[in-house]
């Protein structure tokens, strides 16, 4: 499913049907510790967890939306607003700052102001630095495109061709979305 | 497959996959593996599977076509281990999906490519292709943990039970009582394998004197540091032998609640952890009334969110229970007061992998492995421009040099030996002449380094010091959970004085406020990762101090690394 924008409707149906299947604690304390689990599939499916979906984890669980947004806003995985049409994750482990990922990292901060975590002005991308190690030393610099496709052996030039490439993709993509 | 009803059951379906994975071996079809795990997907392996799947469709060779997990060798991946009838297994390495047709043309012509393989499973050297145990990458190595790893698919409990799996639980379960298992472990002196070093077997001990009901045993295998990856290549290689591990942990505590806390970004090392605990559940060796013997054992899988500061005990605790993972001031231990506020044993992944060795070899033969107190093996990790990238098990003790020069193979070519940063991001670098330390918990720390968890990060002269211990505090700036003030203000406070030295900007009084202010972050910070959050700056600082004066005084860079804006005024 697209990502939702900001603002839309969100369609709560497929993350209701997730918890009522696979989210059935036994007890408070067991449905204490689903939270997590119910956020990781709320924002596997929407791409980050939206207001709605918080109110209804909250509410199947029994816990309220204070202690959702506790969790959201600590743990660096989770997204609070929605992502770039393609999320990219940017190895931020030893293995890869020895191979130069920290000139990487600089360039997305002069570039696009991005520290950490943020989206490109034209929402084509969101960058995230991923403080840890992503497993894939031998090819570092690493990062990783939409969880599922792997970019290594990074430079300046690869990755400023890897952005533009999804920059340009969107661009098409948004010129398809206007004529139809 | 139903549940198995006793013991006798277990032994005769143990006989049964026995038989089954010995005619796989012997049979008259040529038997394929391909290496399938996250490093290996990212370097094609998905491709060369299928690749293989597709020519193997026509059926002009007959073969069976396996997935197996990594070996550690991260550097060779793509790998495929072909057997044909009547010949030893040979791994190939860098097979990818382009080299596939090649390969499979070689072998039905009888050719064995020997200049792509990287060994024969067999005691000596075969048709000119070296054995696989003398590749140097190996031939140091000891390996218990990996034993198995390369060989067995990770999602068949058979091919783990047909290769001596769940024996060990046996063990414990029928010719044990729990305290035995605790005396087992205790003798084995086995060691945390997480970086603290705590003994197991005194831990477990605690666990179990503390009156208190329910317990719990958790297994973390959270691994946010930022240069270790050994956790996730275990679970995603031989997910049942952490879990067998477990199984015992449980019965020495005597309780049904067992755990295992996995990083969110895990996902394959978590999918195949999900699916062992769901194979043990359907075989009935988790469940209630485990094989008949009256104990029962539940795991539940919980992740977490992306937080470095959830691998803390206490904080893994209360990121387990649906709270914000922060740490807790101790006492109470979380042996006494842990989840739930109940005794809690809390070990690394790697601890309870090497739990089935102990039980079925017994305490004395682990402690006879390693140092004397250093027992056992070590999964480590060595990053950086080295020429055998991956995972090695070693016997603890082996001098430092050795590890990195012969069993990770050195650095490549072109590249000019600067230091090795251990611990993680816990401890400081040694230098090239302290290199002959032996790795093992207790000689590192005289020298401001530590074990920790096994990572090492070697890195060359294209490395900037200040620049690299400024990552390494930025790290712990960024993870700081925000409860106590030394390490959230300390932390940045630190980030500030690196960056102004990488500028151009630094002051010599900067080196005494660095020291300074490390010494409140370490004696004032709340949990164990506050308090060696400045170590790397301070090993940094005192093995490569040349360095940070040149970046101070000179306004030089050797490295070339930083910025040096300077000259022009700090007021700007």
């Amino acid at each position: 499913m697209e990502p939702t924008k900001s603002g839309q409707r969100v369609d709560l149906e497929p993350l209701r049907r997730v918890l009522e299947e696979r989210f059935r604690p036994r007890d408070y304390r067991e449905a204490q510790e689903l939270v997590v689990g119910a956020c990781q599939e709320a924002q596997r499916l929407f791409g980050w967890v939206p207001p709605e979906a918080a109110q209804l984890i909250a509410e199947h669980l029994g816990v309220t939306t204070n202690r959702i947004y506790g969790l959201l806003t600590f743990y660096a995985d989770f997204r609070t607003e929605p992502p770039g049409r393609h999320f990219l994750w940017i190895c931020h482990g030893a293995a890869c700052y020895v191979a130069g990922a920290g000139r990487l990292v600089e360039f997305l901060q002069e570039r696009y102001g991005i520290t950490g975590q943020g989206t490109t002005p034209d929402g084509a991308l969101t960058v995230h630095v991923f403080n840890g190690c992503l497993g894939v030393c031998d090819l570092a610099p690493f990062a990783q495109l939409d969880h599922h496709e792997y970019v290594g052996r990074l430079n300046l030039e690869r990755l400023q061709a890897l952005i533009a490439e999804l920059q340009g993709e969107a661009q098409t993509e948004a010129a398809d979305g206007s004529t139809e | 497959m139903g549940r198995l009803s006793d013991r006798a059951a277990f032994e005769q379906y143990a006989a049964q996959a026995e038989q089954r994975w010995e005619t796989l071996w012997s049979g008259d079809r040529w038997v394929i593996s391909v290496g399938i795990s996250e490093c290996s997907i990212a370097k094609g392996a998905l491709e060369t599977y299928r690749h293989l799947e597709l020519l193997l469709s026509d059926g002009h060779i007959p073969a069976v076509l396996r997935r197996v997990g990594c070996a550690g060798w991260c550097f060779a991946e793509p790998f495929v281990e072909i057997k044909l009838p009547g010949q030893p297994p040979i791994v190939y390495g860098w097979v990818t999906t382009d080299r596939v047709p090649d390969l499979l043309d070689a072998l039905r012509r009888g050719e064995l490519r020997p200049e792509w393989a990287l060994g024969v499973r067999a005691g000596e050297s075969w048709q000119g292709i070296p054995a696989l145990r003398d590749h140097p990458f190996l031939r140091s190595q000891r390996r218990l943990l990996l034993e198995q790893a390369g060989i067995i698919d990770p999602e068949s409990i058979d091919d783990y039970i047909a290769t001596g799996g769940y024996r060990a639980f046996l063990k414990a379960l029928f010719e044990m009582t729990p305290e035995e298992v605790v005396n087992e472990v205790k003798t084995s002196n086995l060691r945390g394998r997480g970086g603290a070093g705590f003994p197991t077997g005194i831990k477990w001990e605690s666990g179990r004197r503390t009156p208190a009901w329910p317990k719990y045993v958790v297994v973390n295998s959270h691994e946010g540091e930022p240069n270790v990856f050994k956790d996730r290549r275990l679970l995603e290689t031989n997910p049942h032998l952490v879990l067998e591990g477990l199984l015992i942990g449980c019965y020495a505590l005597e309780t049904p609640h067992g755990y295992n806390y996995i990083g969110g970004e895990h996902a394959l090392a978590l999918r195949r952890f999900q699916k062992a605990v769901e194979q043990a559940y359907e075989l009935g060796l988790l469940g209630d009334n485990i094989l008949g013997s009256g104990f029962s054992c539940h795991v539940r899988v919980r992740t977490g969110g992306g937080a470095y500061i959830c691998g803390e005990g206490s904080a893994l605790m209360y990121a387990i229970m649906g709270q914000r993972g922060q740490p807790r001031t101790k006492p109470p231990r979380s042996v006494e007061e842990g989840l739930w506020k109940r005794p809690t044993v809390l070990n690394n992944t790697e601890t309870f992998a090497s739990i089935p060795a102990i039980i079925r070899n017994g305490g004395s033969w682990y402690a006879a492995l390693g140092t004397k107190e250093s027992t056992g093996t070590k999964l480590v990790t060595m990053q950086g421009p080295v020429r055998y990238l991956g995972v090695a098990e070693i016997e603890l003790g082996m001098p430092m040099r050795q590890l990195i020069f012969e069993v990770f193979g050195g650095l490549r070519d072109g590249y000019r030996f600067k230091g090795v940063q251990t611990g993680g991001v816990s401890a400081g670098p040694l230098r090239e002449e302290e290199l002959d330390v032996p790795v093992d918990f207790d000689a590192l720390t005289p020298l401001g380094a530590m074990l920790g968890s096994g990572g090492f990060v070697v890195f060359d002269d294209t490395v900037c010091a200040v620049d690299f211990a400024r990552y390494l505090v930025a790290f712990s700036r960024y993870e700081s959970c925000g409860k106590c003030t030394p390490c959230r203000l300390g932390t940045p406070a630190l980030v500030e004085i690196l960056d102004r030295i990488r500028h151009g900007f630094g002051r010599p009084e900067d080196l005494d406020v660095i020291q300074y202010a490390s010494k409140h972050i370490i004696d004032l910070s709340l949990c164990g990762l506050g308090q060696v959050a400045p170590m790397p700056l301070l090993g940094m600082l005192e093995r490569f101090r040349e360095e940070f004066i040149e970046h101070i005084t000179e306004r030089r860079c050797r490295a070339g690394v930083c910025p040096m804006t300077a000259a022009a005024p700090i007021a700007s």
